[in-house]
């Protein structure tokens, strides 16, 4: 079943055309990660799948619903009303590459708060709720921290968690480690995993490569507002067809074994007080968990050893 | 000291009118301020216009000519008594100054607030209510605080519409007694009144410091 499906989306700032006529669909369960140089529109078309942006031309459908139609004759998108719209993208999470955690709410209140505003949920059903998804990203000690108390990795694992809270059906990432010190990256792309092994459908645009060919089903690669190419994570990382791409990959490749990124997709929350809970991670559905989790064992052991260094 | 004794009681009598001028301006200037700052953030323009129109007004002219114009030439179309013209002046004058103030405060609070906000499928409404103004009220306590000062000095410009106050009782007292220890017991009762102030709004501070 088709979640998300995208067709010809324009969008441009002023001057600047920064979607051309995309196409996009999103199978119910994929997982699709979008990668490609920065100002390729990445982030622009994600954020167009829940109205945070206003595409001009072309139409969305989410879950269904037509929230943008693209007009008969001139194509330009013709939205829903606010209010639709906004019960529509609900069911879609988003987790911001800056976290956009609320810094006046606990850990606990911000992964209540949407729950109890929009869904009138009852607050002690919603604190169920959050200390189970808190339990689930090996959070469950900093339930009364503030956000200001908590590193990079850990502030990210609470907005995924908060995202979590309203159930959504499909689950946006917006560069979720881009604003993260290297070492306190894999932490956060666990939990991603994690959810991949529970078959949630996600739509993540990431500079993370190795990460990105591991967990995606289908990858796109953009380039200048167009999507260059589209196909499995071997297509596109094994044998790309264009030339762009292969330049791209090399340069990426290369930051990496400079920058660290290279072991990102090690194991383990870097957080000692939490290495317990960590454990349960993956668990859930047995084998799929299970066999994540051995896969991260073998990447994993240097990170590991770093990780404890570098949360003190 | 004796002197002093016997001075004060006159002086302090003064506060009694700054008392009930300050306090209605605050009561009622910190509301109208958020509401104002809403309209002013307004995307219905001509709202938004009038509200910079109304603080350019307020802030651009001296307080004392304000008050001129609604006692003395309002008398005419619209009498009041001296306390309510010179409360209402003081409402509208601070209004436009907190208008400002919350404006400044709400604009502060990052996009993201708002996106994340959205994401999770909360109104405009809720999101203001829960994310934005209680995040902005942290940011406009310290030049609250800077107006909750100015505010009791500027009762002293009551006098000019014929109303008691400390600093005009002190100078009847010196002009009476050639002798300027009334100044300086004014000072002093100004000083205790702002030490006061100040430290409500310590406390105040002080209990948004729980996050950053």
């Amino acid at each position: 079943m088709e979640v998300i499906r995208i067709e010809n989306l324009c969008k441009r700032f002023g001057r600047l055309e920064v979607l051309k006529g995309i196409n996009l669909s999103v199978e119910q369960g994929e997982i699709v990660s979008i990668i490609g140089p920065s100002g390729s529109g990445k982030s622009t078309l994600l954020r167009c799948m829940n109205h945070l942006e206003i595409a001009d031309s072309g139409s969305i459908v989410v879950d269904g619903t037509h929230i943008a139609r693209a007009h008969e004759t001139t194509g330009r998108a013709v939205y829903l009303p606010n209010k639709e719209i906004l019960s529509v993208c609900s069911r879609l999470g988003m987790v911001f590459q800056n976290f956009n955690l609320f810094p006046h709410k606990s850990v606990l209140e911000n992964i209540i708060e949407a729950p109890m505003t929009v869904k009138g949920m009852k607050r002690e059903e919603a604190c169920v709720i959050a200390r189970d998804l808190l339990r689930k990203v090996g959070l469950s000690q900093k339930e009364t921290a503030y956000p200001f108390e908590l590193s990079g990795g850990q502030k990210q694992r609470v907005a995924i968690a908060r995202a979590l809270a309203m159930e959504p059906e499909i689950m946006l990432f917006d560069e979720p480690t881009s604003a993260l010190d290297p070492e306190l990256i894999g932490e956060v792309l666990q939990v991603i995993k994690q959810l991949a092994s529970e078959h949630m459908t996600m739509v993540i645009v990431t500079h993370e490569m190795n990460f990105a060919r591991e967990i995606s089903d289908r990858v796109l690669f953009m380039d200048q507002g167009v999507v260059l190419a589209e196909g499995s994570p071997e297509d596109i990382f094994v044998n790309p067809k264009h030339s762009r791409i292969q330049t791209f990959l090399n340069i990426v490749a290369k930051t990496g074994e400079s920058g660290g990124l290279a072991d990102s997709s090690g194991s383990g929350f870097t957080d000692g007080a939490t290495a317990g809970e960590a454990g349960q991670l993956g668990m859930p559905d047995g084998k799929a968990g299970g066999r994540t989790l051995l896969k991260y064992g073998r990447s994993g052991e240097k990170t590991d050893a770093r990780g404890k260094g570098g949360a003190e | 000291m004796d002197y002093i004794l016997e001075i004060l009681p006159y002086i302090w009598g003064g506060a009694a009118n700054a008392f009930k001028v300050y306090g209605v301006t605050i009561v009622c200037a910190i509301p109208l301020g958020i509401i104002c700052a809403m309209g002013r953030l307004s995307k219905f323009k001509p709202l938004s216009l009038l509200i910079d129109m109304y603080t350019w007004l307020f802030r651009g002219t001296p307080l004392m000519l304000q008050l001129f114009f609604f006692y003395f030439g309002l008398m005419n179309v619209y009498p009041m008594p001296a306390l309510t013209a010179a409360c209402v002046t003081f409402v509208i004058n601070y209004t436009a100054y907190f208008t400002e103030i919350f404006r400044a405060g709400i604009q502060s609070i990052d996009k993201g607030q708002y996106e994340a906000a959205k994401a999770l499928g909360m109104t405009y409404g809720q999101t203001m209510k829960r994310i934005v103004i209680p995040q902005g009220v942290k940011v406009v306590i310290p030049p609250l605080g800077n107006e909750a000062i100015t505010l009791i000095k500027d009762t002293a410009l009551i006098s000019v519409i014929s109303l008691a106050d400390i600093t005009k009782n002190a100078k009847v007292v010196a002009a009476r007694d050639f002798d300027i220890t009334s100044y300086v017991v004014a000072a002093l009762i100004y000083l205790a009144i702002t030490f006061v102030i100040i430290n409500v709004f310590r406390q105040i501070e002080k209990k948004f410091a729980y996050y950053r």
